[in-house]
Parts: C-alpha cells; sequence; structure tokens
C-alpha cells in the first residue's frame, strides 16, 4: 500500500511568530515536494481546517504554539496523544485535534499517524509584526525534524 | 444597572506586563469584603497594528490581505473591503457583479454558520449545558445526533467551500471583488452548480432547524436557561438592514434599536463615525464600542446607556424580518416564543439557525437570477480615489473596513472595527453576570470556567483567536483578588490543555 503523506504548514505570514509554520513549511517543501510529499499551507482553524486534513495517510503539521513555558524558539515535536487536554471546550471551541476526532468519528478518510512539529511563539497578534529573531532562527531547526520525519514515515511499515 | 466599580478600585487594577501570558483570555474578578463577586472582568487577546501595515499599500489590495487576517472568516474581510474600495473610488459595482458578490457571501455564511451552530454551540446545546465538561465537545454532538448526520454537516460544508471556491477563484482567500464589480463572470455550469447546492442547502437548513426545535425547544430546561436572568441583558442592538427593514447580509443601512425595540438611528455605514465611538478601559487593551448619542455610562444594560450588541440575535432585534419566505416564517416563530426585542444572549444560537435558512433562500434566489450570468459584471472606476468605508453582516455581527487614500490610491489612513468589538461591552457584562451567579469564596472551579464560556461563547468571539497557534483554542487566565487588590487564587488552562492552580 502506498503511503501518501502530506505536510501542512499552519499559520499566517502577516502575523508575526505566526508565519513560522508557512515559512518552515515552504523551506521543507522544496526537499520533500519533487520526492512525492504533498505540501499544503493554510491560515484557517479549527473545522474550517477539514480538507487540508482529508485524503493522506500521514500528516506532518508545523505550527506555533504558546505554552508559556519555554523561551520563543524552542521547538516541540508532538503527536496527538502529547496533548490530551487540548480538546477542552473553548471559545471557537474546536481545534486540529477535534477536526481530526471528528474526521475519524465520521469514517472520512483521516491521517493515521499525525505528528506535530511545533514552535514556542512570542507574539502572534501583531499585524505586519516582525518574526521574533529565536523563532526566526528556529526555521532550520524545525526543517530537519520535518524532513526526518518525513524520511522515517516514508519507509516501508 | 451601573457599573458598581468605585474609583479607588480601579486604580488597584493593573495589567500585569506578563508576556508569557500574552495571547491568553483573561478574566478578572474582584472581591467584596464578604467574598462575594463585586465585578469580573474579561479580555480576550487582540490583534493589533493594522492601521500601521495597511498605510502605504494600494487600497485594491486590501480585500486579499485583510482576508488573511482572520483564520475564520476571511470572506467577510474580503467583502467589506471589498465594499470599502468600492466607496474609495467612488463607484457602484455593476448589477450582475453585486449580485455574483452576494451569492458568493450567502454560500460562506450558511458554511460558517452550520459550522456554527453544529460544532460550536453544538456542545453547549445539542450535547446539553449541563452535561459533563468531557462530553461538551464536536464528539458529543456527533454522539446525539448520529454519525449520518455529521456526516451530512461535513458535507454540506463542502459543497459550500467548493462553490466560494467556484466563483472566488480560491477557497481559503477569495479574489473575487474588485472595485467596481466582481475579477470573473459566472457561466451558466456555474450557476447550476449553485442552484443544484442551494436547493440542497435549503433543505439542510430546514432540518437544522427542525432538529433546534426538537433537541432545543422540546426541552423545558434549555429553554428555561435560555430564559434565565444570568443570560440576559437589555441592551441597544444594531445591525444591516434592507430598504423594508429586512435582515441583509450583504448590503443596506445600519439600523439601531433601543431595549424597547424602537428605531434610535437609521444610517449608511459612512456615518458610522457619527454613530459609534470607542472607550477605553485601563485594564484592557481593547476598546469598548458605544453609540455616541447616549455616551458611555459604563457596563450598563437599559435605555439610558450607550451599549449595543452585535451578531445574529441583534440582527433579528433590528428588523423587521426576512425577505424569504422560510426564514420569515421562522423569525415569526422565534418572536412569538421570545418576544421582540429579545435580550436572551443565547438566543444566538437559534437566531443563527433562521440566518442559516436565510443564506441558503437567498442563495437559491441569487442563483435563479436571470442577470447573475451577464458578462458585465464590473463597472470600471475613474474617479479619484479619497476615502471610503465598507460594511458587512459578518457571522458574528457588523463588520466596518474605513481607507482614506492619496491620489494615487496609496492608503494613509485604516480602520477596522470587528464584530466583537461591537460586543465587547455586552460580552464583558455577561462574564461578569455568570461570575456573580457562580463564585462565592475564594476559590475558582473549573466549572467557573464553562459556564463562563458558555456565556461568551454565544458570541464567539473572534480576535486573536484568528492566529493558528497550536490547538487553536484560546487559553484562559483567571485571576480572583481581594478588595485590596491582592491576588488570592489564580487558575490556568493553556493552549495544550493543562490546568494550574495557584
Amino acid at each position: 500500500m502506498s503511503i501518501n503523506t502530506r505536510l501542512l504548514g499552519l499559520g499566517n505570514d502577516i502575523l508575526g511568530d505566526d508565519g513560522f509554520g508557512i515559512l518552515a513549511a515552504r523551506e521543507a517543501g522544496r526537499v520533500l515536494s519533487p520526492s512525492g510529499v504533498e505540501v499544503v499551507t493554510s491560515c484557517l482553524s479549527g473545522l474550517h481546517l477539514l480538507d487540508a486534513l482529508l485524503d493522506c495517510s500521514r500528516l506532518i503539521v508545523v505550527d506555533t504554539i504558546v505554552t508559556g513555558r519555554a523561551e520563543p524558539g524552542t521547538i516541540y515535536v508532538l503527536r496527538e496523544e502529547d496533548l490530551p487536554g487540548a480538546r477542552a471546550a473553548c471559545p471557537h471551541g474546536v481545534g486540529l485535534f477535534d477536526a481530526l476526532a471528528l474526521a475519524r468519528k465520521l469514517g472520512l478518510d483521516a491521517p493515521g499517524e499525525v505528528t506535530i512539529i511545533a514552535v514556542e511563539a512570542a507574539d502572534c497578534l501583531t499585524v505586519g509584526g516582525e518574526m521574533h529573531a529565536a523563532v526566526r532562527s528556529a526555521i532550520p531547526k524545525a526543517v530537519d525534524l520535518i524532513l526526518e520525519t518525513a524520511a522515517v514515515q516514508t519507509l516501508p511499515a | 444597572m451601573a457599573t458598581s466599580m468605585e474609583t479607588p478600585v480601579r486604580r488597584r487594577i493593573t495589567i500585569d506586563p506578563v508576556t508569557r501570558l500574552e495571547g491568553h483570555g483573561k478574566i478578572d474578578i474582584f472581591l467584596d469584603e464578604q467574598g462575594a463577586v463585586e465585578r469580573a472582568y474579561f479580555q480576550v487577546p487582540e490583534l493589533r497594528g493594522f492601521e500601521k501595515f495597511a498605510q502605504g499599500r494600494p487600497v485594491e489590495d486590501m480585500p486579499q490581505i485583510t482576508s488573511r487576517i482572520c483564520g475564520v472568516c476571511p470572506t467577510a474581510h474580503h467583502m467589506a473591503a471589498t465594499k470599502a474600495v468600492d466607496a474609495v473610488y467612488q463607484v457602484m459595482p455593476a448589477p450582475a457583479g453585486r449580485k455574483i458578490r452576494e451569492l458568493v457571501y450567502s454560500t460562506f455564511m450558511a458554511e460558517d454558520h452550520a459550522l456554527h451552530f453544529y460544532f460550536l454551540g453544538g456542545p453547549d446545546f445539542i450535547v446539553g449545558p449541563t452535561a459533563p465538561a468531557a462530553e461538551r465537545n464536536v464528539l458529543g454532538v456527533i454522539a446525539k445526533v448520529g454519525v449520518e448526520v455529521g456526516k451530512q454537516v461535513i458535507a454540506m460544508r463542502r459543497r459550500l467551500r467548493e462553490l466560494t471556491a467556484l466563483a472566488g477563484g480560491k477557497a481559503v482567500h477569495p479574489v473575487l471583488g474588485l472595485p467596481g464589480g466582481v475579477a470573473k463572470p459566472l457561466t451558466e455550469e456555474n450557476r447550476k452548480q449553485f442552484q443544484t447546492v442551494a436547493a440542497d442547502a435549503v433543505e439542510f437548513a430546514k432540518f437544522t432547524l427542525s432538529a433546534f426545535e426538537k433537541i432545543v425547544l422540546g426541552n423545558g430546561e434549555y429553554v428555561d436557561l435560555i430564559k434565565s436572568d444570568a443570560f440576559t441583558h437589555r441592551t441597544h442592538y444594531m445591525g444591516m438592514v434592507d430598504e423594508k427593514n429586512r435582515v441583509n447580509f450583504y448590503d443596506g443601512e445600519m439600523r439601531v434599536v433601543t431595549p424597547e425595540g424602537s428605531e434610535l438611528d437609521r444610517f449608511p455605514a459612512s456615518r458610522y463615525l457619527d454613530v459609534i465611538a470607542e472607550h477605553t478601559e485601563p485594564w484592557s487593551y481593547m476598546k469598548f464600542t458605544f453609540l455616541k448619542k447616549l455616551g458611555w455610562k459604563g457596563f450598563a444594560e437599559g435605555a439610558e446607556s450607550g451599549v449595543y450588541s452585535v451578531a445574529p440575535m441583534a440582527r433579528l432585534n433590528v428588523a423587521d424580518g426576512f425577505a424569504t419566505p422560510l426564514a420569515q416564517a421562522a423569525y415569526e416563530q422565534y418572536i412569538a416564543t421570545l418576544g421582540k426585542p429579545v435580550h436572551h444572549t443565547l438566543a444566538n444560537h437559534w437566531a443563527r439557525v433562521i440566518e442559516l435558512l436565510y443564506a441558503a433562500e437567498r442563495m437559491k434566489e441569487l442563483a435563479d437570477d436571470p442577470e447573475i450570468t451577464s458578462p458585465k459584471i464590473r463597472n470600471i472606476p475613474t474617479a479619484t480615489p479619497r476615502e471610503g468605508v465598507g460594511v458587512v453582516e459578518a457571522p458574528r455581527g457588523t463588520l466596518i473596513h474605513h481607507y482614506a487614500t492619496d491620489e494615487r490610491g496609496i492608503v494613509t489612513k485604516a480602520n477596522l472595527i470587528v464584530a466583537t468589538q461591537n460586543n465587547a461591552a455586552r460580552i464583558a457584562m455577561s462574564v461578569d453576570k455568570a461570575a456573580k451567579g457562580l463564585i462565592s469564596g475564594k476559590v475558582v472551579s473549573e466549572g467557573l470556567l464553562n459556564m463562563v464560556e458558555m456565556a461568551f461563547r454565544a458570541y464567539d468571539p473572534c480576535l486573536g483567536c484568528a492566529t493558528h497557534s497550536l490547538p487553536g483554542s484560546m487559553p484562559l487566565y483567571v485571576r480572583v483578588r481581594d478588595r485590596q487588590g491582592e491576588t488570592v487564587s489564580t487558575l490556568q488552562r493553556d493552549a495544550d490543555g493543562t490546568v494550574t492552580r495557584s
């Protein structure tokens, strides 16, 4: 069975650090696209992301995260199960994980394996804001992690 | 009721420049000597820097740029900016161009309202306001409505989204609107696709309304909750109406009604600065809009206060009805049940379903319109650009874009008023009321979070949430302070779902 891997860069390149996911995905895409990995970027959120999650067997997401417990630029590699509390009810109530859970519950073609590469962001709220130096410097590391993850994933099971 | 916050106490409130909490929704709760809530404050993270960012850019780029600032309603920003650019160039859109815009906009409204009703409002209403927190999520909704209905919702959303892409050029960030019209005509084939989906969307909306009636209206406890004092505020309302005072999402004049339902004002969007002004509070970066005519009199209800609100319930309050038959019938039932104006915040969920039906019916009307496939889609602007305001009713309420340019069309000034700003004062009042109803003593329970979230989820506040930071949820920080302003306890829920108390 062929393995269909997609790299999904999330964020918004006009909102300071929020551009991280887009830039890292574009960068990694230069290597991955020729090898058949689909590269998608989106600034949508929640269930509006659903289309970007479906019809692939493995998904690598690159995005920002604000945990408040690490320095900006810190990189995390996470699996869905690492963020168990993320499904708590909240305003706009529905995030990436809910969209994935919903897709599976409805029997849609959702990825069986999801890896999230996230960077701790400092400011994602300033329109036209500069990216924090430490966040920008973390792009090459995130790209390496994306390539590593994609390489591992494309090995035969 | 005027705010009870006294000046000396207010002076003690400081916004801690704690960068690690930047991006959190914040609730500050002040207790009196007996440990009861004196006042609760709420703020959501807010985008900043827009005006500076816009300056120096060609105004015709604003519809594309602004559609990127929101991860939830790009089409609303696109349309408001497009209308503002029409005004800057003093050009009326060609009739077919105008109709294509409204068709695409109605499609977007139907998609967003459907998603909101089932998956954002659903945890509170379909699953139930008293259900355990662990069940109040999208999976809980599916458990209640069934996998088949869930699949229908998702399929409907996808078809609506595909139509937006078909006519808008790009699904996520529409490139449709140009000054004086749209970028491409609608072909006969496109029209047929819209007609087919619109007919199905009407059926889907009817089904949704009947589901609402069965699940919510059929349950006395839910109806009591909707009508309960904890979720009721008697404020002014604002929204857009057509020439016959019927709800319109895309075009018309703004209308303001009093808490008694009589017209206070009716004005074209270009006059918005004469009607609304912004108030700032020392505890928030957020600007609270209010009605200039009445002035800012604190977070107060009633006919004397300048506090007003927007969004579905407000739109139904300012209108005399709907231009389409099924939505009109549903509106009449809504008014018969809740009276008019409706002051119950949670009625937004019901009003949203009625608007879903209207959006679907309006799609069908426009798709059937013989003129919509006309090739004359644009009037080319000839005037020297100057200044213009554009307004649409976004899913969450009135959205205003305002640009001034030099004679080359380069932006010199820009201003946005988004739905959540129009609702900010009332949201703050709702949170205060929820906190007062729930808290006594110095410990914040997670039940408070749920209750407070329910109070503001009906408005679906939408500012900094536009950003994407994982997992797409708003982290929340609650701080309880005593009469002296000392922090007595805190509760923090981070983006990764971790809850910390101190």
